[in-house]
């Protein structure tokens, strides 16, 4: 049990970034934190007691494995998290570029 | 020193740069081919051929690494990767429905079996590869233009 807590205490940093902070990279370093305790739990779900991992092998006969559908389902996120950071990361060099700022404060006049 | 090495880093890090750049895409295409046998496949394999590509960019500056792999290159394996694999879903409308597995799927656990999987594996990692470099080139691209604006 104490574990998912731990997750969902990373979660919560990851949030806490997000909402607190005011430079706009380290905005993205919170969502990519968020992101990744979210990655991290449905592991932890996933997870049996001694449990090895679900990949058939010649040699050994698996008698106890644990549920690959989450580890697929996580995998899947991972592409997509690469594939938004890469987004975040090009619209916030166009901030840049434009403002010569990463401080979201100071990013006020909507100019054309 | 010849005139391609003024740019990028150190000599120190181009020397290293040259003998690892080739094991980690050999490493890579490892990963890709296995990839129905072992853990990895088409994402892990198709980002770590992006690495080394990546590594190339860093260590030596864009020009040798856009010679290598120029930007009409990437683009042509990006879009190859992506019709590879809608095309081999497509065949499996021969056998029945989309997506079978029309080729024999050989015996477990040898590098030749599972079918369309390997095939699918490689065209999901030339997708991966020239992508995230493509990415990584574009960013780059970007900061320079804007400080050649100034």
């Amino acid at each position: 049990m104490i574990i998912y807590l731990l997750c969902l205490i990373l979660f919560c940093c990851g949030l806490y970034c997000i909402l607190r902070k005011r430079n706009i990279i380290k905005i993205i370093l919170g969502i990519i934190i968020a992101e990744y305790a979210v990655n991290l739990f449905f592991i932890l779900v996933a997870y049996r007691m001694e449990g090895r991992s679900p990949i058939l092998s010649s040699e050994v006969e698996i008698v106890n494995m644990v549920d690959p559908l989450p580890q697929a389902l996580v995998l899947t996120a991972i592409v997509i998290g690469l594939a938004t950071t890469a987004l975040l990361v090009a619209l916030a060099m166009r901030i840049y570029e434009k403002y010569k700022t990463f401080d979201i404060t100071k990013i006020k006049e909507l100019r054309g | 020193m010849s005139k391609e090495h003024d740019k990028g880093m150190s000599l120190i890090v181009k020397v290293i740069t040259r003998l690892t750049v080739g094991l980690i895409l050999l490493y890579g295409i490892y990963i890709v081919l296995h990839g129905h046998v072992s853990p990895g496949g088409g994402f892990a394999g198709g980002v770590i051929i992006a690495l080394s590509f990546v590594h190339l960019f860093l260590a030596y500056g864009k020009d040798v690494a856009l010679k290598k792999l120029p930007k009409t290159a990437m683009s042509f394996f990006e879009s190859m990767g992506a019709i590879l694999f809608l095309s081999i879903a497509l065949l499996g409308f021969t056998g029945g429905y989309f997506f079978l597995n029309f080729i024999s799927k050989g015996e477990p656990f040898r590098l030749f079996s599972a079918g369309i999987i390997p095939l699918c594996n490689i065209a999901i990692s030339l997708k991966v590869g020239a992508g995230l470099f493509a990415i990584f080139v574009v960013l780059v691209l970007l900061k320079f233009e804007w400080e050649k604006k100034e």
